[in-house]
């Protein structure tokens, strides 16, 4: 009883989000199409422009490391930070020597 | 033969000792194609740490203490870091991240989709594969090494 009450319930949440999800009379998460076009004009600028300006032929990389380089300093930052931090805590500490 | 828990075995250590090159081999593969394929830097280096984690779950702690150098993993992030700065600093002159290699550079500058082009961001996804690598190894040796709990 219970069991076939989670498959239902399951096939129910699948079949809402398959209406939700849908582009032509469900939600919509944003523009699409022309409007999108006329509003998210960074990304067609990255694709038209990151091969001539930048070089590399995998644009996300030329997002990554020319267009969003100081995002990647951060990272790289915070990863560093992060590894310094827990070899800092986790090394034997004088109290343990003993 | 020591059986006491410290590594996986014949059947694991053999599988590992053919496999780890594979590993090491197609992440430096991901990190030097970072500019031409999908991946870069960060996922290639994920990838090389993955087979030193995979060498210090199947040889065990003993062999790891032996192979790994703490000294040397910590000045070889920290040279991945700089060089990272030190490739964003090329370009100084105009700003900083300017692709100063591949606009008008001596070198890195050619066709557009071979592994010499795109200016500094080989450099970059040397420099950011190795940091990774390191940190994630060390960070893995760390919490391997140092444990607090009783055997």
């Amino acid at each position: 009883m219970k069991r076939t009450l989670a498959y239902l319930s399951l096939l129910f949440i699948l079949g809402v989000l398959l209406y939700v999800a849908n582009p032509n009379y469900g939600l919509k998460f944003g523009p699409g199409g022309k409007e999108w076009l006329s509003l998210r004009y960074t990304d067609n600028y990255y694709i038209t422009h990151g091969l001539q300006e930048v070089g590399g032929a995998n644009i996300v990389t030329d997002i990554v490391f020319d267009y969003r380089g100081y995002d990647t300093i951060g990272e790289a930052t915070v990863l560093f930070t992060a590894i310094a931090g827990a070899v800092a805590l986790l090394r034997p500490w004088r109290r343990d020597e003993r | 033969m020591n059986c006491v828990g410290d590594d996986m075995g014949v059947i694991v250590r053999t599988a590992a000792r053919a496999t780890i090159p594979l590993i090491g081999i197609f992440g430096a593969y991901i990190v030097a194609h970072g500019h031409l394929t999908p991946g870069g830097g960060f996922q290639g280096g994920a990838t090389i740490a993955g087979a030193g984690i995979l060498f210090l779950l199947a040889f065990g702690l003993k062999e790891m203490k032996r192979h790994f150098n703490k000294n040397l993993y910590s000045a070889l992030e920290g040279i991945g870091g700089l060089a990272f700065l030190g490739a964003a600093m090329l370009g100084i002159g105009v700003a900083f991240f300017y692709n100063t290699l591949w606009h008008n550079g001596p070198f890195l500058n050619g066709k557009p989709g071979t592994l010499l082009s795109a200016g500094y961001l080989p450099i970059m996804n040397l420099a950011v594969g190795l940091k990774v690598f390191t940190g994630l190894v060390s960070a893995m040796a760390g919490l391997a090494l140092y444990r607090r709990w009783r055997e």
